[in-house]
């Protein structure tokens, strides 16, 4: 409905939501502190009707077609799993006004966190916002369960970028749907990092030269040691014993010269403490757009390219509204809508046409086809390696 | 005679039977969230991680042969936690003392309450606080500006210590003062009489009977700052890696839960040691202390 938010109230949001979307905290401890902070819903369990005042069914009528029938059969409740500042309220009230299903949303600093929910069991959740390379070993452990697509009635394939869809790592779709997509990418201070950075290779060593303590990397085994393998010309996914020891003894030696070690990337680079950072798509518009100064680019030497995807939780305890919801939010109206708020670029291209120029022509939001070729998505054997993530937690020991 | 006895008997353990109906809460509190969680925990450990993670059961001690990998966390926290340990009761005890013994009345409430203040906002949000005033664009900004040049404070090993004395001196403060606020002026001026000095009276008098305070406040502030997490991670930028912080990285990023879960069981262990002594030493300082008074 209210589709066209102007420019300026872009950057206003941009400016609020000044956390990045993995910072949060896997230091505020098992999230609670992420959902007290993020304050855009109710804790999961909550069964306050929030927002619109009364979840009452009343239908929109400026909805379109896309809408299931408003059914007593769907529940009253439907909980979300998924990152900071990723769903947008209106979206979610207008699903909650035309099914009279409320949505806990539950803020989540990264996928691990929500796997360690999903495994403890009994979690509650409904529909889970994973990154892809988690999608694999939750299948086998059933975690997450196939799509019906028979209850998505309104969802299109064809409307659907083949980029991102039909990976690897879920076969035909077979269990997810891309919510949104993005890079891992480098943010610099143009004003203090004159000669610019294209690759990671430059990047890992103007980080221990140049710009020692300028620089930050993230908590996160699969970006940070995977954008320091493409650096030394390896695979994002490299688990080659030789291949890591060489990342290991590189990120060893530059970790005393790094400003931190950290996923809370947007407040060190709005200070300028950091001049030069691993950041991800959405650090880099939300960042970029509130200050000319700050570049966002994707290495031309590879790196990574991520999709996170709306899945059903095996025992999901509301399986009839999470579809309802799921039919309703890949829709491209609402697939818009989300991405204007989240800025994250999305993978439904009816969704993408619909968007105002200033995101679909935003080169850091939707970056040029070409710029992604070579990039890689992080892999199930990436994520489950011990060795890598030995690797990783005896360079966070180090001194 | 036999009679009255057996009266007596039975009307005690009527009276044992009451209190134990009593204690019930609170002993199904700590059987069901503290003794059964610590079993989960062990069984656990000498499970092994499934391939795509979480734990899949098992019986092996293999996950406490890896803990060796854990060292330098290990060494790290010990470390960082006794030094700051130490600060706080320096830093600490003056402050109570000039609490206990040399303010009065109103002025007293005050002080004491401003020591609790900081408690009324969340450990997060100060936290947060300090992030800006070490930042850049904080004290290092004022110190370049009188010409000190560049200098780095946030994420420093030296940004945890102040983060950790922060947070935890409250917890130093008070035990001590109110170890401190009990004494018997009359033994510092019956010392002072004698002709002991400033500095015999504090070895001789004060400290000794401010001993248990001290005790406490060490055991307050030790035990969670060694596993303290969120600091290192706020202040330190996650390059000063404490215990807390692998236990952290071990069930939110590798999801390996027995060999987080051994690690945290060791640390449970060496814990329970250390409070076994603490109430050791404090059960003979109370015994000391009360055969001194005795003399």
């Amino acid at each position: 409905m209210t589709n066209g938010r102007d420019p300026a109230e872009i950057t206003r949001l941009a400016i609020q939501r000044r956390m990045s979307r993995r910072t949060f905290l896997a230091g505020t401890g098992a999230g609670l502190g992420a959902l007290a902070l993020a304050g855009c819903a109710p804790p999961s369990g909550a069964s306050s009707a929030p927002t619109t005042g009364g979840s009452s069914a009343v239908p929109s009528p400026a909805s379109s077609g896309a809408s299931a029938p408003a059914s007593a059969a769907l529940g009253d409740t439907l909980t979300l799993a998924t990152w900071p500042n990723y769903h947008s309220q209106e979206v979610l009230d207008a699903f909650t006004a035309e099914t009279g299903v409320a949505i806990n949303v539950a803020v989540y600093g990264s996928t691990e966190e929500m796997e360690a929910k999903l495994r403890a069991g009994n979690s509650g959740i409904d529909v889970v916002v994973p990154s892809n390379y988690a999608i694999e070993g939750w299948v086998a452990d059933s975690l997450i369960e196939p799509i019906d697509y028979a209850k998505l009635p309104d969802f299109v394939r064809e409307d659907w970028n083949p980029l991102f869809m039909d990976q690897a790592f879920d076969k035909g779709n077979a269990v997810s749907i891309p919510k949104n997509w993005g890079t891992t990418g480098i943010a610099y201070r143009a004003g203090r990092v004159p000669e610019g950075v294209t690759t990671w290779k430059q990047f890992f060593e103007l980080a221990g030269t140049t710009y020692k303590g300028k620089t930050l990397i993230v908590d996160h085994q699969i970006s940070s040691f995977g954008s320091a393998s493409v650096a030394m010309g390896y695979s994002l996914n490299t688990i080659d014993p030789t291949e890591m020891t060489a990342v290991e003894a590189m990120l060893t030696a530059l970790k005393p010269k790094l400003f931190a070690i950290s996923s809370d990337v947007q407040p060190p680079l709005r200070n300028e403490d950091t001049w030069l950072s691993i950041a991800w798509t959405g650090d880099g518009v939300q960042v970029g757009r509130d200050n000319d100064d700050v570049k966002y680019v994707v290495a031309t030497d590879g790196g990574e390219l991520w999709i996170d995807s709306f899945t059903v939780a095996a025992d999901a305890p509301h399986r009839d509204a999470a579809y309802a919801f799921l039919n309703y939010i890949t829709q491209p109206d609402q697939a818009a809508a989300e991405t204007e708020f989240s800025l994250f670029p999305h993978a439904n291209d009816k969704a993408t046409a619909l968007l105002p120029a200033e995101i679909k022509d935003n080169a850091i939001i939707y970056p040029p086809a070409d710029s992604l070729a070579k990039l890689e998505y992080a892999v199930n054997a990436t994520y489950n390696s011990p060795e890598r993530a030995e690797a990783w937690a005896r360079i966070k020991a180090s001194a | 005679m036999t009679q009255q006895s057996g009266t007596v008997a039975r009307a005690d353990a009527k009276r044992r039977g009451g209190a134990g109906l009593l204690v019930l809460p609170a002993a199904l509190w700590y059987v069901g969230f503290l003794i059964a969680p610590l079993i989960v925990l062990f069984v656990m450990s000498l499970g092994e991680r499934s391939p795509n993670g979480g734990y899949a059961p098992g019986l092996t001690l293999e996950q406490y042969a890896n803990l060796t990998s854990r060292i330098t966390p290990l060494t790290n926290t010990l470390g960082l936690a006794l030094l700051n340990t130490v600060i706080c009761v320096i830093v600490a005890f003056p402050v109570a003392y000039t609490l206990a013994l040399k303010v009065r009345g109103g002025w007293k409430l005050a002080l004491v309450a401003l020591v609790v203040v900081p408690f009324w906002t969340s450990f997060l949000i100060r936290t947060y606080a300090w992030m800006t005033v070490l930042g850049n664009q904080g004290i290092p900004r004022l110190l370049s500006g009188v010409g000190l040049g560049e200098i780095q404070l946030l994420n420093t090993p030296f940004a945890v210590s102040l983060g950790i004395v922060y947070n935890y001196l409250p917890l130093m403060v008070l035990p001590i003062y109110v170890s401190l606020e009990r004494l018997d002026h009359s033994f510092v001026e019956a010392s002072r009489d004698l002709g002991a000095g400033p500095i015999a009276t504090l070895r001789q008098i004060v400290l000794p009977l401010a001993a248990p305070g001290i005790l406490s406040g060490i055991v307050l502030v030790f035990i969670p700052v060694m596993g303290e997490y969120l600091i290192p991670i706020l202040l330190g930028g996650g390059k000063t890696y404490f215990l807390g912080n692998a236990l952290a990285d071990l069930f939110l990023q590798s999801r390996n839960w027995p060999f987080g879960s051994a690690l945290a069981a060791v640390f449970v262990a060496g814990m329970i040691v250390l409070v076994a002594l603490y109430l050791w030493v404090s059960s003979r300082l109370v015994r000391s202390g009360r055969e001194a008074s005795l003399l």
